[in-house]
């Protein structure tokens, strides 16, 4: 890209935890702004922008912030979820381990339009090492009255960023089970409706946002929405960090528009660089282990927004793209994603705490050429049983790999069985 | 329980500000400050105290989240990553190499209490997969002779972790 918006400090800043260099390099720019605007104006702003959550659920963010505007109750909390822990994603800990003042400014630009005073980030317990440094940050900016009290001399504009370690939960970075976990109770998800808008942390309006898209507010503020939106699609503006692993030559974290086409992301020097076995591109795996498997035929010629995928059965997702060759059989892959779920299964609800064992057990038969006469009719029916009975995300999208996998690959399948 | 061990734990539990709400962070710290990596009846007990619950709340933490271990732990755990982008990038091959180098099956602690290897979900570093994290810190793009010398150089004190 030739203008990274995402990543134009990362790298540049001496210390990315100073608020000089943040300064030096924009930062902050978007928060003086901000505080001589209209919040409706804000908003406004970023509606146009059509910011879509970073996380994965893609849910338009400008609108996430105006339900939370609509709820008259107080206090109301700004919640960062940096407990990324979906594989094949890592852009996150690139946020927030090289430009964490650009997270802290979104959740400033967050606590002055809904007027909060408490703001907490959940950063997941594998990262330690990133929980110090964004310490660093958030004390430093403490210090030059960037956090506190009067926050850049404007009277009752007072807000403080609180650190929450994870405890190497997955489930915990679905939001409402983050905030159970933020509560000190154990993180499992809690029943919705109510919105966490209206019913959130200590059963007050919240508002819980992806570290991306917390880094991405200050960007639509400094260009304007119109421009934000312009970087992207119809379907979402801005541009996207996305994480290529796998068997891709050049794994690691790019900032892309949206629009990129996706041959570009996989193929070209600038990017993926093919695959660094040098076998064909089989398959990749979009916006994690719940995301869609998309066929060598299903990606060509694909653009890398969010419209394009969704009309061809894919989806962005965090970001991830796990790029497999043609020496991995689908099957394997499979389970192995299966395997991941079963782990990181909570226990709450018996659709998913049993059925993604028995969809494992299942998957392992046709894994051993052990796979009998009905099995993928029966593979099919406990997917619909676990996605419709399921309490939360991580049981009812179980089925978007394996369905994926089953419609591009069904002949392997039917290969396991005896 | 020796008094000095007690007062370091209770000076831990008062840095996060004993209530509730923090448990999760005091058991992390303790955890980390604990010489055999677990949290033992003794810290339990403390903590339980200490934040006006009881010990079963304290165990329900505990048991919840994977981070938190009620069992002693080899000095050096080596934590293998098995999400998808580092099992097709030979992880299971890293599990090989540490069974030959260090004699012991996966689970097992070494007889010298030194390892003891498993796998985890993904940890967040899929760009230099496969990977072993130990502690905070993670070794990428292994071969057998890097875990071989890793092994070697934990053993002889020449890195930290």
């Amino acid at each position: 890209m030739k203008e990274p918006v995402l990543l134009k400090r990362v790298g540049k800043m001496l210390d990315p935890t100073s608020v000089e260099e943040y300064i030096k390099y924009g930062g902050f720019a978007a928060l003086q702004k901000a505080a001589a605007m209209n919040r409706e104006d804000i908003l406004g702003e970023l509606d146009t922008a059509l910011l879509r959550g970073r996380g994965g659920a893609a849910y338009p963010l400008g609108r996430k912030w105006r339900h939370l505007y609509g709820n008259n109750d107080t206090p109301k909390y700004i919640v960062c979820n940096a407990d990324e822990g979906e594989p094949g994603t890592f852009k996150d800990k690139l946020l927030l381990e090289k430009d964490p003042l650009s997270i802290v400014e979104g959740m400033l630009i967050a606590a002055y339009v809904f007027g909060s005073n408490d703001g907490y980030i959940y950063i997941r317990g594998e990262y330690r090492h990133i929980q110090a440094v964004f310490n660093q940050a958030v004390n430093n900016a403490l210090a030059d009255g960037y956090l506190g009290d009067k926050i850049i001399g404007i009277d009752g504009f007072n807000f403080n960023i609180h650190i929450v370690s994870g405890g190497g939960a997955y489930v915990c970075g679905e939001n409402s089970a983050l905030l159970n976990s933020v509560e000190g109770k154990t993180g499992r998800p809690r029943v919705k409706p109510p919105h966490l808008a209206d019913v959130g942390l200590y059963l007050k309006p919240t508002l819980v946002n992806n570290v991306e898209s917390f880094a991405c507010v200050p960007a639509v503020i400094n260009m304007g929405g119109e421009a934000f939106l312009q970087l992207g699609t119809q379907d979402g503006g801005g541009t996207k960090l996305i994480c290529l692993s796998g068997h891709i030559k050049n794994r690691g974290v790019y900032e892309i528009q949206l629009g990129t086409p996706l041959d570009e992301i996989l193929y070209s020097d600038e990017y993926g660089g093919g695959t660094a076995t040098g076998r064909p591109i089989k398959f990749c795996h979009f916006g994690g282990q719940s995301g869609p498997i998309g066929t060598s035929r299903q990606i060509t010629g694909r653009r890398y927004d969010y419209g394009d995928f969704w009309s061809n059965k894919l989806t962005v997702g965090s970001g991830a793209i796990v790029v497999m060759d043609d020496s991995v059989s689908v099957v394997d892959y499979i389970t192995n994603v299966l395997k991941f779920f079963v782990h990181e299964s909570c226990g709450k609800c018996t659709p998913c705490r049993l059925g993604t064992t028995r969809l494992l057990e299942l998957l392992q038969n046709f894994q051993r050429h052990q796979g009998r006469h009905g099995d993928i009719e029966r593979l099919k029916k406990m997917l619909e049983h676990i996605t419709y009975l399921s309490a939360c995300g991580l049981g009812q999208s179980v089925s978007i790999s394996v369905n994926s996998a089953l419609v591009g690959y069904r002949s392997e399948f039917e290969a396991c069985i005896s | 329980m020796d008094t000095r061990k007690r007062e370091e734990r209770l000076r831990i539990i008062r840095q996060s500000e004993a209530k509730p709400e923090n448990i999760l962070e005091i058991l992390i710290n303790l955890q980390f400050n604990s010489e055999e990596g677990y949290i033992d009846r003794e810290i339990a007990a403390i903590v339980a105290q200490e934040l006006h619950m009881a010990e079963t709340r304290v165990y329900e933490i505990i048991s919840y989240y994977a981070m938190l271990k009620d069992k002693p732990e080899a000095k050096y755990v080596l934590k293998i990553c098995n999400s998808t982008p580092c099992h097709f990038s030979r992880s299971e091959e890293v599990c090989l190499s540490l069974k030959r180098k260090l004699g012991v099956p996966m689970g097992e602690t070494t007889e010298d209490g030194l390892f003891s290897y498993h796998y985890i979900p993904c940890v967040g570093a899929c760009d230099m997969g496969p990977v072993i994290k130990i502690k905070d810190t993670v070794f990428g793009n292994l071969s057998d002779e890097k875990i071989s010398s890793l092994i070697d150089d934990l053993r002889s004190d020449k890195i930290a972790v």
